[in-house]
């Protein structure tokens, strides 16, 4: 018997090179950046209660149905598959204190979907993350009904984040704050005791979350390392070395929660390598100036959204040196 | 994990596919009745025939000599008669070749020179000249040039490039644990031949047992060092190699000589000792023949001219059904439709892939993950060669240095939303080309 291949050859494809593939999938990553927010998620639930599954979902659902719709309504490709809107949803979700009422995740999606994805392209053509763009949004005008700040179980009383006390030019972590004591480190650092949103209360939860997306390969060390350290090293010297004032505010308020699952977007963050250091030093001296000068609520996201709006130009800049040229491309042709 | 924090990765751990062969000894493949040489087997002018029909030529004869300064010469790979020189199926499409029909003979042509000779340096490199060599990792660029650099760009590192980085592909690796010794031989022919002090053999840490074997038969030659690099992809590519190896980066458009560097592979380098030790020309290689549905994969010693179909047989034929046939490796091989293609000098691995493992999911928007950016190892960014393209905007995707790219296919191998990066940077490429053309 012969085995010549004469008979099959004309079944032989012949595009060009390369051959094979990587399996890896977008819609993949997309889960495994919501697998990862699966930890927060829990920790979220254990401090306060089951009503935060209904706000994941509702920031799921709508987000999803949001984007089905939009795109229906254009005659546009459904792309609701590529898990991305229901990430954003997600994000959304665990982005609020737990007395959100529940319109505002709604509004807080549609803001996401249809003004900052949708409107530019969908998906890898927004300029700002959604996600974070709608939390702001409703920070800045939704103040009252979200930064109504609890304390997880058995009272929910209204209290002030540890962030009201650290912030606004102070230089020093104060002993009390409202009616009882500031937390401890360890407080803060596992989310005992803490009001704020629901998904960056735990610390623990969140570096769980970042060493699984490391290990993933989703995302690298780079910005979350680069922001976090880059800020509390701002901190450390403006708190005059007070290694609980730097500590403090680096487990307050969002920043690690951002920093890890935030300023890691792909398509509002910078694409070149040394853009992404750029980007992560550019969020971190936002924030540090955010918090100390206007102790404002969502310093974070606005730091974040600032320097998604610079991303372009930063990558323009930063984009490396090519194999045996002397120069970056931006200098080579300016 | 923490290294790659600052560096790049310059490369893609690709799959590896090679333990169906790297630990099966080289086998001689029986010779066909019919053998089959292309005159362009190399980079440069093909060569011109030197036998007419009917000519009996013997093993080892000249069939075809150089044409210019950068060609080579063709011998005949076994004893028989030429009864075809026209247009025939070869790996860049169809072209001129001369048919032999084999007697089964063996008749031997006389050496290239009498045993006992003393030869010059320049008499060594008239024979890499004259026995026909070029660089047979695949990119066929005649060795005599690579080692007569002009004035002004004098070789002081000459590198053996044993990273054979392409997964399914082992024939140097085989070469390597089996041939050490004419390995060594041809290293120092190369080293009389150029003034260079020192001599690296480039083997990637995956291939365990050539690396021991070659620490094992360098031993007693100072001036030859093991480097073991990264198993990373494409680290084979002599810009790659010459960097790492060196620190040096070649200028673009360049070649190694500009930063007075040679690279060698293996197979070249074992072709060269056959040629000025032994007196004989390059007539017969190894050729890996992998990939799943291929029976029996193997390494062979392949006469040069012998065609795919044979080799399939000698592999015994396919257990699965091939969606692919490729001319070289999965990463950079040229796709194949026909088994009359014969083996070159070139041809270090024939792979079969399956037809689940060749269709690209489909097409999605880019996500901006960066990863085509992470994975190039020279520093281009290949969605923006791609978007500008796409856009129309050649200006753009010729100063993002679309003219750089290499070529390895990392990107598209790469991207999780399957864009066909290389393929629309090669189109960049070409209009560049042809807009410059024009002017
Ligand atoms: S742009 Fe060219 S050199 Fe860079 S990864 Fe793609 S194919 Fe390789
Ligand atoms: S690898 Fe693909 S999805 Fe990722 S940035 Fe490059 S082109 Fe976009």
């Amino acid at each position: 018997m012969s085995h010549s291949i004469a008979l099959m050859q004309e079944k032989l494809l012949n595009t060009p090179a390369p051959h094979l593939y990587s399996k890896r999938k977008s819609s993949w990553i997309m889960q495994q950046v919501m697998i990862a927010l699966v930890f927060p998620t829990i920790a979220a639930i254990y401090f306060f209660g089951w009503h935060v599954l209904v706000m994941v979902a509702l920031g799921i659902g709508s987000s999803v149905a949001f984007e089905y719709l939009y795109q229906k309504w254009k005659g546009i490709d459904i792309t609701i598959s590529d898990y991305s809107a229901a990430l954003t949803g997600m994000l959304i979700g665990l982005s609020l204190p737990v007395t959100a009422p529940w319109w505002s995740i709604i509004v807080g999606s549609a803001f996401a979907i249809l003004i900052v994805k949708q409107l530019p392209g969908g998906i890898g053509r927004n300029a700002f993350n959604p996600a974070v763009a709608a939390r702001v949004m409703l920070k800045v005008f939704f103040t009252p009904w979200i930064t109504n700040w609890v304390t997880p179980q058995p009272d929910v009383v209204s209290t002030a984040t540890p962030l009201q006390y650290i912030g606004n030019f102070s230089r020093a972590v104060p002993e009390h704050m409202g009616h009882g004591e500031f937390p401890g480190l360890w407080d803060l650092f596992l989310g005992i005791g803490l009001g704020g949103n629901v998904g960056e209360t735990s610390k623990l939860a969140i570096l769980l979350g970042l060493i699984y997306l490391v290990g993933r390969g989703i995302i690298g060390l780079k910005i979350p390392v680069i922001y976090v350290t880059a800020f509390a090293a701002i901190m450390s010297i403006y708190g005059n070395f007070s290694f609980t004032y730097m500590i403090t505010h680096v487990l307050s308020g969002t920043l690690l929660f951002g920093a890890v699952y935030m300023a890691t977007d792909y398509s509002s963050g910078a694409l070149t390598p040394d853009g992404k250091k750029v980007f992560a030093l550019g969020c971190a001296i936002l924030t540090a100036l955010i918090r100390i000068v206007f102790n404002f609520p969502g310093g974070v996201g606005i730091a974040i959204l600032i320097m998604n709006g610079f991303a372009p130009l930063i990558d323009k800049h930063f984009a490396s040196r090519i194999y045996g040229h002397k120069k970056r491309p931006a200098q080579e042709h300016s | 994990m923490l290294f790659q924090f600052n560096r790049k990765r310059e490369g893609a751990y690709t799959e590896e596919r090679k333990s169906r062969t790297e630990h099966r000894p080289i086998e001689e493949a029986t010779v066909p009745e019919y053998l089959m040489f292309p005159l362009a087997m190399h980079i440069g002018a093909p060569a011109k025939p030197t036998v007419e029909e009917g000519d009996y030529v013997k093993l080892g004869q000249l069939i075809a000599e150089k044409d210019g300064f950068i060609s080579a010469n063709i011998y005949a790979s076994v004893s028989g008669k030429v009864i075809d020189i026209s247009d025939q199926p070869t790996v860049h499409g169809k072209g001129p070749c001369i048919t032999i029909k084999n007697d089964y003979k063996d008749v031997r042509a006389e050496p290239l020179f009498k045993q006992g000779e003393e030869l010059s340096q320049k008499a060594k490199l008239a024979l890499i000249e004259q026995a026909g060599i070029v660089g047979m990792g695949g990119a066929t660029f005649p060795t005599s040039v690579k080692l007569s650099p002009p004035p002004g760009k004098e070789i002081d590192t000459l590198i053996i490039n044993g990273a054979e980085c392409e997964s399914y592909s082992t024939s140097d690796h085989r070469l390597m644990v089996e041939y050490a010794e004419g390995l060594i031989e041809g290293i120092r022919v190369l080293v009389e031949v150029l003034p260079v002090k020192k001599a690296y053999i480039a083997i990637e840490s995956n291939a365990h047992e050539s690396v021991a074997v070659m620490k094992k038969a360098i031993i007693e030659h100072d001036h030859i060092e093991i480097r073991e690099l990264e198993t990373i992809y494409p680290q084979g590519s002599e810009k790659n190699l010459i960097k790492t190896l060196t620190g040096r980066e070649v200028p673009p458009g360049g070649l190694p000589a500009d930063v007075h560097t040679v690279v060698a592979n293996v197979a070249t380098t074992y072709a060269v000792y056959e040629a000025v030790r032994l007196g004989r020309p390059l007539t017969k290689r190894v050729t890996t023949v992998s990939g799943e549905p291929i029976k029996e994969a193997k390494n062979l010693w392949v006469r040069i001219g012998t065609p795919i179909n044979h080799l399939i047989d000698e592999c015994d034929g396919f257990q699965s059904s091939p969606g692919k046939m490729i001319h070289g490796g999965p990463m950079m091989g040229r796709p194949l439709t026909s088994g009359q293609v014969p083996i070159t000098k070139g041809s270090s691995v024939i792979t079969f892939l399956e037809k689940g493992d060749i269709v690209p999911a489909e097409r999605t928007p880019c996500i901006q993950c960066s990863e085509c950016l992470n994975v190039c190892p020279i520093s281009l960014q290949p969605i923006m060669i791609s978007n500008a393209y796409e856009n129309g905007d050649i200006d753009e995707a010729e100063k993002l240095g679309a003219m750089d790219c290499i070529d390895c296919g990392n990107c598209s191998y790469i991207c999780p939303s399957k864009i066909p990066l290389l393929e629309n940077i090669r189109s960049a490429k070409s209009a560049i080309r042809a807009r410059k053309e024009d002017k």
